[in-house]
C-alpha cells in the first residue's frame, strides 16, 4: 500500500499507538504531522524516527479538547503541508478511575479530548478534505467502546461516543468523498503513557498479570503499535475507497474468548 | 409481581414519556420522583399529568445538566427518603446539527443533558449504604447504534451511555444492583424530531416497523415497570430495544402496503 505524496495529521503521536501509526504511515509514504499535546520530546522523537527513514514529518501541539488550538494546528499543518488527505484522530486520556472516583473536572477532561477531541479535529480539517475532493478519517476507538473496561467508566463511555460519531459522520461526509471508520484496539504493549494514568496492574503484579493475558489472545500474543498502524494505513489508502461507517477490531482475536 | 413502596426517581419529569412512565409505577404501589429542570414549569406538568396523578407524586428541582449538581439533586432524595430504589435516566435533548456545521456549545449542551447528568446520577445512586435489589434504568434509543444523519451527538450521547450502563452494571451488579438500557424506538413525530436530509430512515416510518404500528410511551413504561420487578433480578447490563422491529428493517419496503405502495 502506498501512501506516497498523502499528507496526515495523526493526534497524540507522541507515544505508544499513535507513534506507531505516525511511523506506519511514513513508511508507508505519508507526509506526517505528529500533534502532541504536553510532552514535545516525544514528539520530536517520532519526527525523529521518521527522518531517520527518510521520511518527511514535523510536530505541532494542540490540546484537542480546545477547539481554538485545534484548528490552529490544522491551520499550521496546511499551512506546512499544503493540505490533510488523512485525519487519525488517536489522542486519548486514560486515567483509570472508577465510577465513585470520578470528579466533574476529570469527567469533563477525558469526554472532551477522547470524544468531542475527535468531532472538532474531523470538523477542522473538512475544508482541506474538500477542497482536496476527499479524504480518510480514522478514528483510533477500543474494544472497550463496546465492552467495558471494569477499571475506567468514561474512558469506555467516551469510546462508545466514538463509535456512533464515526458512524455519523460517515454518512454525512460521505457526499464528499470522505470515508470515516473506527480501529477498535484490544491490549497492545506501549511505553510509559503521557500524562496521569493510575496503572491498571500494579508493578508487583505485571509478570503474572502479562502470562495471564498472554493467553487471553488467540494469536498468541498482545497487539504492537505496528499491528494498528497496518489497519490505519489500509484505511487511509486508495484501495479502502468503498469502506465507510465500519469498525475494525484488531485484538487478536482477544474478544472472542 | 410486586414493587409497592419502592421509590423511583425520574430524571425529567416533564420528558415525553414521563406521565406515562409515573402513571405505570404510581398504579403499581410504587412512590415516585420527578424531577424538574430550572425551566420547566411546575403548573404546565401539572396539566400534563393531570390532577389526580401530579397529587400521587413527589417532585423536586435541579439542573440535572449542570454536571455534579445532578448528583447533588439525587443525594438530596436519597438524604430525605432513605434510599432511592429504581434510578430512571429519561432525560434528552434532539438537536438538529451536523458535524460539519455544529459548534461546541451545542455539543457541550447536549451531552450535558443526554450523557453526563446520568452520569453523576449514577455516581450518586452508586453512594448509597446498599444497593441490594436496586435498578438503574437508562432510556437511550436506537440512535445509540443507527446514527439518524440530522443530529449527530444526541447519537454521539447515546453511544457512550450504553456503555455508561454496561460500565455500571459490572461495578454495581457486583453490589446486588441490575442496571440496563432501553433502546427506544420510533414513536409518532419522530419523522419531524429526526427529520434529515442524508437519511430517509424515517420516511413511511410507520411502514417500516413489522406491525405497521409505531411505539407509544406506554410500552416504554410497562418495560420500565417490568425492569424494576424484583422478577428482572437477572436482567443486567442489557441493551433491550423496544422498537418493534423498526431496527431490522432494510431497505425501502413497507410493510403492509401494497405492491403498487412499495413501488
Amino acid at each position: 500500500m502506498s501512501l506516497a505524496n498523502k499528507i496526515a495529521l495523526v493526534t497524540g503521536a507522541g507515544t505508544g499507538i499513535g507513534q506507531g501509526i505516525a511511523l506506519g504511515l511514513a513508511h508507508a509514504g505519508a507526509q506526517v504531522a505528529v500533534n502532541y499535546f504536553v510532552e514535545p520530546e516525544r514528539a520530536e522523537e517520532t519526527v525523529r524516527q521518521i527522518h531517520e527513514v527518510g521520511g518527511q514529518a514535523f510536530s505541532v501541539q494542540a490540546d484537542v479538547s480546545q477547539a481554538d488550538q485545534v484548528f490552529d494546528m490544522v491551520g499550521r499543518v496546511t499551512e506546512h503541508f499544503g493540505g490533510i488527505d488523512i485525519l487519525v484522530n488517536n489522542a486519548a486520556q486514560q486515567p483509570n478511575l472508577g465510577l465513585l472516583e470520578y470528579d466533574e473536572q476529570t469527567y469533563d477532561r477525558v469526554m472532551n479530548t477522547n470524544c468531542m477531541g475527535y468531532w472538532l479535529t474531523m470538523q477542522a480539517v473538512l475544508p482541506t478534505m474538500r477542497a482536496r475532493g476527499k479524504g480518510r478519517v480514522v478514528n483510533i476507538s477500543s474494544v472497550h467502546g463496546k465492552r467495558p473496561t471494569d477499571f475506567d467508566v468514561v474512558y469506555a463511555m467516551s469510546k462508545g461516543g466514538v463509535k456512533m460519531l464515526t458512524r455519523e459522520a460517515a454518512i454525512e461526509l460521505a457526499r464528499y468523498h470522505i470515508t470515516v471508520n473506527m480501529i477498535e484496539p484490544g491490549a497492545v504493549a506501549v511505553g510509559p503513557k503521557s500524562g496521569n494514568s493510575r496503572p491498571i496492574v500494579p508493578p508487583e503484579a505485571r509478570s503474572e498479570h502479562r502470562l495471564r493475558t498472554r493467553s487471553k489472545f488467540p494469536l498468541g500474543r498482545v497487539g504492537r503499535p505496528e499491528d494498528i498502524a497496518n489497519v490505519v494505513s489500509f484505511l487511509a489508502s486508495d484501495q479502502s475507497e468503498f469502506i465507510t461507517g465500519a469498525s475494525i477490531r484488531a485484538d487478536g482475536g482477544s474478544m472472542l474468548l | 409481581m410486586t414493587s409497592a413502596r419502592k421509590l423511583a426517581f425520574i430524571s425529567d419529569g416533564a420528558a415525553a414519556g414521563a406521565r406515562a412512565i409515573a402513571e405505570r409505577l404510581v398504579s403499581h404501589g410504587m412512590q415516585v420522583m420527578l424531577n424538574l429542570g430550572p425551566g420547566q414549569d411546575e403548573e404546565g406538568a401539572k396539566t400534563a399529568f393531570g390532577k389526580d396523578l401530579w397529587e400521587s407524586v413527589l417532585w423536586s428541582r435541579g439542573d440535572l445538566s449542570q454536571g455534579a449538581s445532578a448528583g447533588r439533586v439525587l443525594s438530596q432524595t436519597i438524604e430525605q427518603f432513605g434510599t432511592v430504589d429504581v434510578l430512571i435516566h429519561n432525560s434528552q435533548r434532539i438537536v438538529a446539527t451536523s458535524v460539519e456545521h455544529a459548534d461546541c456549545r451545542t455539543y457541550q449542551d447536549s451531552m450535558a443533558v443526554n450523557v453526563k447528568s446520568a452520569f453523576f446520577l449514577t455516581q450518586a445512586f452508586a453512594r448509597q449504604p446498599t444497593l441490594e435489589d436496586s435498578r438503574i434504568i437508562y432510556v437511550s434509543s436506537i440512535h445509540a447504534e443507527k446514527p439518524t444523519g440530522s443530529s449527530f451527538v444526541y447519537s454521539v450521547g447515546k453511544g457512550a451511555l450504553g456503555m455508561l450502563a454496561r460500565e455500571a452494571a459490572l461495578d454495581l451488579g457486583r453490589r446486588g444492583a441490575s442496571v440496563n438500557v432501553i433502546e427506544m424506538g420510533p414513536v409518532e413525530g419522530d419523522d419531524q424530531r429526526f427529520a434529515s436530509e442524508i437519511s430517509d430512515l424515517y420516511q413511511y416510518y410507520r411502514y417500516k416497523v413489522p406491525s405497521a404500528v409505531l411505539g407509544t410511551f406506554e410500552d416504554l413504561a410497562h418495560l420500565i415497570w417490568f425492569l424494576s420487578l424484583p422478577e428482572s433480578r437477572f436482567i443486567n447490563g442489557s441493551t433491550i430495544r423496544l422498537d418493534g422491529g423498526f431496527s431490522l428493517h432494510y431497505m425501502n419496503h413497507k410493510m403492509k402496503l401494497g405492491h403498487d405502495q412499495n413501488a
